[in-house]
């Protein structure tokens, strides 16, 4: 049975393998041991949170728990100044980062690849007016695109979703289409299509598992995109006040004057957290070049 | 001169960009749910005072129409009324530029300043010890939120230190005779210190980058050994051949980092209250004063599109296989 | 002054590659004389770029020169400090790259490059520049008014004429051209030949040409030197190395090439069979495990370069029956039969 199990890898394995994850690669790993940690957290957070994020706490002498240090009453990274505790908001913080952070990367990778396919493989006037949009989206600044977008729209963080999935494509999608061009110049598209296979058959079997990894990696940067964008807009007030986010965080702090407290025990750890999961992109990123494109060196 | 024509030709193929950009803002500002004028009429208006207002801003015409208006006033270079300061909005707009500009250039100069050097640096220096702390956190500083950097180095050096101010451009109360005085006074530098050093720090990793890879690529072309072959200068080989060369690219995105840097500017400017388009962006569209937030983003996106014109110029000038084909 | 202006003498050369090292050459002999055109010939991969290269001392970073002598005028040049060598670099060993396409700087016009080398290295004012650039491209035929131009505006053929042009400006004793006219079509290899070989005479230097192309060492040159996975293995005058080999690589070789003038000689036979890999070189002849002749001997003792004939040396235990292996080495069966 086992034997067997290793002859034909399930549908997860073979998608697992064609990732390609780059595990070679010791700063690599570190990004996905931290992208595995934030996972955790995420998912645990109701476990690890001592306290609801916007619950108001009190200290035993029923005084408002505001403005406390770290350690101070038992508050392991302190308070805020309206007596909410920031380790559970950090905690909680994470869950928001990655939701907005993985649905915007797939909402990117997704449009991205679909486009660069479509676009490098049919060639002509669909090429032509996809690679047109691309240059309208590339002409859009995208911050203050998203500003605009989320005061008209409801405050949600799936705003800043949205804005990537209309503008950031662009980038993922033109990288695709030239590897698409690549790949169809190579003989095996063409002896496919000799063979009689039809142009759907031949995208999935042949062109789209080779654009994978690329995929992925575009992904991955869209992940630390997405998580600095929200925190922007949180931060600048246009962020969904009902959910708690490094961004919203920051932006509290901001405005409870923690820097002239010198309360960095407030905004110094939701900053960490933020570079540590985009930081983490970014090494999953390198390592991943280093295996696609070798000749690149380091 | 081919060269000519590919110039013209992306010049128009960008005009069509700008063209589609407005059209997009266009819709974005009068579709959305929610009257726009909402805000700035009183409930307590009669119905003819509210029509008034909505003619004396042209909401009463159908769309299309609206449309024609908008794009013949913006090739007036009209920009309509701002809600809120009742005055017309290019005036406060390109009053604001200047401020924006001096920010982003001062930094970026910095930025590209120091990034060649340490690029090249690394390149040469590559597989040292150096070189492998550096890299991971030249990449950490661009994982790094602009603003939060700029809070951190402003409860450091302005809250706890002392040393800048922490925000705006002038003293309170101060005086200029001119725009000029202003911006050549220490205090001006004073203030700009900060929010230009939070930008290059920011900025730094991508010329860094760039030119590091460049380099290291460069150096394994045959003209390099070649160089070395000719017993020229190790000074000469490494700057007037690899440097030069690696520098193309760097140099073209230069240009490209001015229009990321303007985006960039929105939450700086906000954070260090510097008077420039990206706050004046945030504050508009916070008070909904659409006509000022819609003139602030356009000036905003025709700084990217120009930015990506001169981009594709420079690298055609610096380029003797393109600017000599 | 000696008769020979270099001498090699058992040169090694060895690569870093991960934990072990590849002794790209290994012990590496012959001569330049004064005034003639060597040809250093063999397969890719055999050592020729490497002792061209070694040469200048401008090699790989992951290279060095491990061993033997680099006699250039009578002294070690593989012994002298780097500033006393970089002083001889291209003011008396100048270099023809293969591609002048990529050797020369793109962003840089050709009188620019001219220019570098003839005042930083060279020493001459701005308008001895000036007149040393008209004066070197009049040379090689090319008109002075293309000076200004830009590498990349140069046809294949013309850019090869620059390199020469380059490497001649410092009026060198030695010129080393690595592959000078490999990129070029037929027609334009003969005429950058034919120059070279006219400047060549006109001025007395001497000239080592790699080449894996024996025709065309056979057109150009006065003496060769056949080199096989990282040894010479046989080295003397052009006319008796190329048409009384001694070596059996030689004889194969002789039947792997057309000839640059076009002839036909026959039907073309290539030698079967890869060089070793040189990570882990077999022991004895290198060439054993192809060589139609090999005996015992052959796979457990390497040979010497020895002469057979004055000034015609070869490294083959079979030296001695040279004449009777020609023939055989003649017939295509001889090749076609080993594999």
């Amino acid at each position: 049975m086992h034997d067997l199990a290793l002859q034909k890898p399930g549908l997860v394995g073979r998608l697992f393998r064609s990732l390609k994850l780059p595990l070679s690669d010791p700063f690599a790993v570190f990004g996905l041991a931290v992208y595995a940690t934030f996972l955790l957290t995420a998912i645990f957070a109701d476990a690890i949170a001592p306290y609801d994020p916007t619950e108001i706490l009190y200290t035993p002498e029923y005084e408002l728990a505001s403005d406390l240090r770290p350690g101070e009453q038992g508050f392991i990274l302190g308070t805020t100044s309206l007596g909410r505790d920031i380790f559970s908001q950090i905690v909680y913080g994470t869950r928001s980062a990655l939701i907005i952070g993985i649905t915007a990367a797939f909402m990117v990778a997704l449009i991205g690849s679909v486009v660069g396919l479509v676009s490098g493989y049919f060639g002509g006037w669909v090429d032509a007016v996809l690679m047109r949009l691309a240059d309208i989206a590339f002409g859009i600044p995208f911050l203050p695109f998203v500003i605009v977008l989320a005061a008209f729209l409801e405050p949600s963080i799936w705003n800043v979703v949205l804005a990537m999935a209309l503008v950031l494509w662009r980038d993922t999608g033109r990288v695709i289409r030239s590897q698409v061009l690549t790949l169809r110049s190579r003989g095996y598209v063409d002896a496919a299509r000799v063979c009689g296979s039809s142009d759907l058959k031949i995208i999935l079997r042949h062109i789209a598992p080779n654009i994978l990894p690329l995929s992925f990696l575009y992904g991955s940067i869209a992940i630390g995109w997405a998580i600095l964008t929200e925190a922007s807009i949180s931060f600048l007030g246009f962020g969904d006040p009902q959910s708690i986010s490094w961004g919203y965080m920051l932006q509290d702090a901001f405005a409870s004057q923690a820097l002239a407290k010198q309360a960095y025990y407030w905004f110094v750890p939701p900053g960490i957290c933020i570079i540590l999961v985009v930081s983490a992109g970014f090494f999953i990123t390198r390592g991943y070049e280093n295996l696609l494109f070798p000749k690149l060196g380091r | 001169m081919s060269h000519l024509k590919a110039v013209a030709s992306r010049t128009l193929q960008l005009a069509l960009v700008l063209w589609a950009v407005v059209t997009i803002l266009f819709l974005m500002f009068r579709l959305m749910p929610g009257n726009p004028m909402a805000a700035y009429i009183d409930p307590t208006f009669t119905v003819e005072q509210q029509q008034a207002l909505m003619a004396q801003f042209g909401l009463d015409k159908p769309l299309w129409e609206q449309y024609f208006i908008y794009l013949g006033n913006l090739l007036q270079g009209e920009l309509g009324q701002s809600f809120r300061y009742r005055e017309p909005v290019a005036e406060r707009i390109f009053a604001l530029l200047p401020n924006t500009l001096i920010l982003t250039f001062s930094s970026l100069f910095v930025a590209y300043a120091f990034g060649i050097l340490a690029g090249a640096y690394l390149a040469w220096r590559r597989g040292s010890a150096v070189e492998n702390a550096a890299i991971p956190l030249v990449l950490m500083t661009r994982a790094m939120p602009e603003f939060w950097l700029g809070m951190v180095l402003l409860a450091v050096f302005s809250f706890w230190l002392g040393w800048f101010p922490a925000g705006g451009t002038r003293p309170a109360g101060a005086d200029y005779d001119s725009l000029w005085a202003l911006y050549t006074s220490r205090d001006f530098l004073s203030y700009l210190a900060l929010p230009a050093l939070t930008l290059a720090i920011y900025s730094q990793g991508l010329p860094l980058l760039l030119m590091r890879s460049n380099m290291l690529d460069v150096m394994k072309e045959d003209f390099v050994t070649m160089a070395r072959i000719k017993g020229l200068s190790n000074w000469t080989v490494v700057v007037r051949h690899a440097a030069r060369n690696a520098l193309l690219p760097v140099m073209t995105s230069f240009a490209i980092a001015v229009g990321y840097q303007l985006q960039g500017n929105v939450v700086v400017e906000s954070i260090f209250s510097w008077p420039g388009l990206g706050r004046e962006l945030v504050n508009a569209v916070s008070a909904s004063d659409y006509p000022l937030a819609q003139g602030a983003f356009l000036m905003i996106a025709v700084v990217v599109i120009l930015m990506n014109l001169i981009a594709d110029m420079l690298y055609a000038l610096l380029d003797p296989r393109i600017s000599h084909a | 002054m000696t008769a020979n202006l270099l001498s090699v003498r058992d040169l090694k050369v060895s690569y870093r590659v991960g934990n072990g090292h590849i002794d790209a050459v290994d012990g590496a002999s012959f001569d330049v004389p004064r005034g003639s055109i060597v040809g250093l010939v063999g397969e890719s991969g055999c050592g020729k770029t490497t002792v061209a290269r070694a040469l200048t001392r401008v090699i790989a970073d992951n290279a060095r020169i491990t061993g033997g002598q680099i006699l250039f005028d009578g002294k070690d040049i593989a012994a002298i400090p780097e500033r006393q060598m970089n002083a001889l670099r291209w003011r008396d060993i100048a270099f023809i790259p293969q591609s002048a396409m990529n050797s020369l700087d793109p962003v840089y016009t050709v009188e620019y490059q001219l220019n570098e080398v003839l005042r930083r290295r060279g020493g001459l004012s701005a308008r001895e520049a000036r007149i040393r650039c008209e004066a070197l491209f009049e040379m090689v035929g090319i008109e002075k008014g293309r000076l200004r131009d830009y590498p990349h505006q140069f046809s294949g053929g013309m850019r090869q004429r620059v390199a020469i042009a380059l490497a001649l400006a410092l009026n060198p004793k030695l010129v080393i051209a690595d592959e000078p006219v490999t990129a070029l079509d037929v027609i334009v290899q003969r005429q950058i030949l034919d120059q070279l070989r006219e400047l060549q005479m006109m001025l007395g230097i001497s000239v080592i040409l790699v080449t894996h192309d024996i025709s065309v060492v056979a057109y150009i040159c006065d003496r060769t030197v056949v080199m096989y996975a990282g040894r010479v293995a046989e080295a003397g005058p052009m006319e008796a190395v190329l048409t009384r080999p001694a070596h059996p690589y030689t004889m194969g070789l002789r039947n792997a090439f057309p000839d640059l003038a076009g002839a036909a000689s026959g039907t073309l036979t290539p030698i079967d069979g890869a060089p070793p890999n040189l990570a882990n070189p077999p022991p004895g002849c290198r060439f054993a495990p192809r060589c139609p002749f090999a005996i015992e001997l052959c796979s457990t003792e390497s040979p010497s370069l020895a002469e057979i004939v004055p000034d015609h040396r070869v490294a083959c235990h079979r030296a001695s029956e040279a004449s009777a292996l020609r023939e055989i080495a003649a017939r295509t069966e001889t090749w076609l039969a080993h594999a």
